[in-house]
């Protein structure tokens, strides 16, 4: 009798719990078919009232990103290309030696014993911490002086210290997941520690590796505050680019859409290939040591 | 034996010193030395747009001028009611999500993935969407509360309105983050706790408050500071979203910063409320260091 009742409220439960996740869903998946749909609305079907789902695709806001077709010649061509190549260039280059750097520190940080080993770990993860606002301040009056404002190596820069400090932990994460016996077995077969961490541990963590460079991507790719006050016209990114796109007639809403569009595609196929190791690399390395 | 021990500490020294010192040297360069310059420049009565007209040392003068405005409180009051609803929506949304999803069903990786796009956007792009769609006439959030029936609300034209429009932005990005470590701490709790506590009868609910959220305490708890942190720091989103208007109701400590710094061009004034900021972050930074340490002595 109580087994039946118990089963007729776990049944509610589950239905309300459902349809809690239902709205949720929506919620989080709504903007996003929002913004997919409105990248191919034209400058008037942004605009209706009611707001349309069913229209005739319109690629104005694409050519104009891409700066292509009739968009070409317009004055509200949005010519995004260089500000693509700025944001791929940055971001890869910055990703490749923040996980460079972040292996090396994580590796030590992980095996070693130093003294102020705890304190340069919390130095390097401040810099996570740290509001952009705070230190561009003075990267402001810095790149000036050192003729890095406006350049790419300036804000590769500024991607490297961005990162490193998120790539050190990740990776102290994963190196604490390899067993510390693989380097005594090398040790005392003669091999040298150095052979021991580029050989043998090093291919271990290579999934961690791929995982922080995700991580890193995802920022350095969607970086916005430094970016939009360290450069002013060579070195402009996409987001900066798209935070541009309100000139006289208002804002670009299809350019912006359509931008989006682009900005979110390579750091999905990041996301995708990622997967299988984000939930570790997101949590420090606490949840894979248990 | 013990040349071999000799031999492995020197190669380790000097392996801790040539893997770290490249790290160490460039987060020197970019984060000590503009600290210190910065809680220097704090000290003078300096712009950076007339660096010909010097530097006026103005002991704490900026210090003083900045704790009497009553605009910065009203800043730090607004970034504090922002931080507040944000974390409050996210960790409650998050951790209810994350637990559902910790579950088997068909399709769980699929909607998963799905779930953690609006955190992959830039949160420029965020702030244009929310922007576009909150927009009083023809945005689509309007558009269906009046399929509601209720009334239509000028989101971003009105200071509490915009806070929660912002709130609602904020929340709808970074709640899957939330999601993601709770559902890997749940995961990660092993399930022969849980049926021998449903074995001796314990409800579901005092399973979850009982077991599951006890256990998934520390990465709940890392997941809380992070998301402190980001949101008291927020500045992209609002520069997209509201622009820190109706007036600069909605101005964050970051944005003010920002706009003392760069629009105004105070320099020492924004030196001085950016070493404010930093003293605040960095406490609750040492916060979450204390715990990853002490989970780490745990594990």
């Amino acid at each position: 009798m109580s087994r039946s009742r118990t089963s007729a409220t776990d049944h509610v439960a589950r239905w309300l719990f459902l349809g809690l996740l239902a709205i949720y869903t929506l919620y989080n998946l709504g903007p996003i078919f929002w913004l997919l749909i409105s990248s191919f609305k034209s400058r008037m079907d942004m605009f209706s009232m009611p707001p349309k789902v069913f229209f005739a695709p319109d690629f104005s806001g694409y050519q104009s990103v891409f700066g292509i077709g009739a968009a070409k010649d317009s004055a509200s061509a949005y010519g995004v290309f260089d500000s693509l190549l700025n944001s791929v260039i940055v971001s890869t280059v910055g990703t490749a030696l923040a996980v460079f750097l972040g292996t090396l520190a994580g590796y030590v940080c992980s095996r070693f014993n130093f003294i102020g080993k705890s304190d340069f770990m919390f130095f390097v993860l401040s810099t996570r911490m740290l509001p952009p606002v705070a230190v561009l301040v003075f990267y402001h009056l810095m790149f000036a002086e050192l003729g890095l404002a406006d350049t790419r190596i300036g804000l590769i820069l500024v991607a490297i210290f961005a990162n490193v400090g998120l790539a050190t932990w990740i990776m102290k994460g994963f190196f604490d997941g390899v067993p510390k016996e693989v380097e005594q077995i090398a040790i005392v077969n003669g091999y040298t520690r150095m052979y021991a961490f580029s050989r043998l541990v090093l291919p271990m963590v290579k999934g961690g590796i791929a995982a922080t460079a995700g991580f890193c991507f995802i920022f350095a790719w969607n970086e916005f505050a430094f970016a939009s006050i360290l450069t002013t016209t060579h070195a402009k990114t996409l987001p900066v680019k798209i935070s541009a796109a309100s000139g006289a007639t208002g804002i670009e809403w299809t350019q912006i859409c359509a931008a989006g569009v682009v900005l979110i595609i390579p750091v999905l196929i990041f996301f995708y290939l990622i997967r299988k190791h984000l939930l570790m690399g997101m949590t420090f390395g606490v949840l894979g040591r248990r | 034996m013990t040349r071999l021990a000799v031999r492995q500490r020197s190669t380790g020294r000097l392996m801790i010193f040539g893997f770290l010192s490249p790290t160490l040297a460039i987060l020197l360069f970019m984060v000590a030395y503009p600290i210190f310059s910065l809680i220097y420049y704090s000290f003078f009565n300096f712009s950076a747009l007339r660096p010909a007209a010097g530097m006026k040392p103005v002991g704490f003068g900026n210090y003083k001028f900045l704790l009497s405005d009553p605009d910065l409180w009203q800043r730090f009051i607004f970034t504090g009611k922002f931080v507040f609803l944000c974390v409050t929506l996210q960790m409650l949304i998050g951790i209810f999500v994350g637990y559902q999803l910790q579950k088997n069903f068909r399709g769980r990786d699929l909607i998963f993935t799905a779930l953690m796009m609006p955190m992959m956007l830039s949160p420029v792009v965020v702030g244009f969407l929310w922007r576009y769609m909150f927009n009083s006439e023809w945005g689509m959030i309007n558009y269906l509360l009046t399929v509601v029936g209720l009334p239509k609300i000028d989101w971003l034209g009105q200071t509490t309105a915009a806070l929660w429009a912002a709130a609602a932005a904020d929340t709808w990005m970074w709640t899957p983050f939330i999601i993601l470590l709770a559902t890997a701490a749940f995961r990660g709790i092993p399930e022969t706790i849980n049926e021998a506590a449903e074995v001796d009868g314990a409800s579901p609910a005092y399973r979850f408050f009982r077991i599951t959220l006890p256990m998934s305490a520390p990465v709940l708890f890392i997941a809380l500071i992070l998301r402190l942190i980001d949101s008291f720091k927020q500045y992209d989103l609002f520069f997209a979203l509201t622009g820190g208007g109706p007036g600069s109701s909605t101005e964050t400590v970051s944005f003010a910063v920002a706009k003392t710094a760069f629009s105004y061009f105070y320099t020492g004034e924004a030196s001085a409320l950016a070493v404010v900021l930093l003293v605040i972050i960095i406490g609750l930074s040492m916060i979450l260091v204390r715990h990853l340490n002490k989970m780490g002595e745990r594990f």
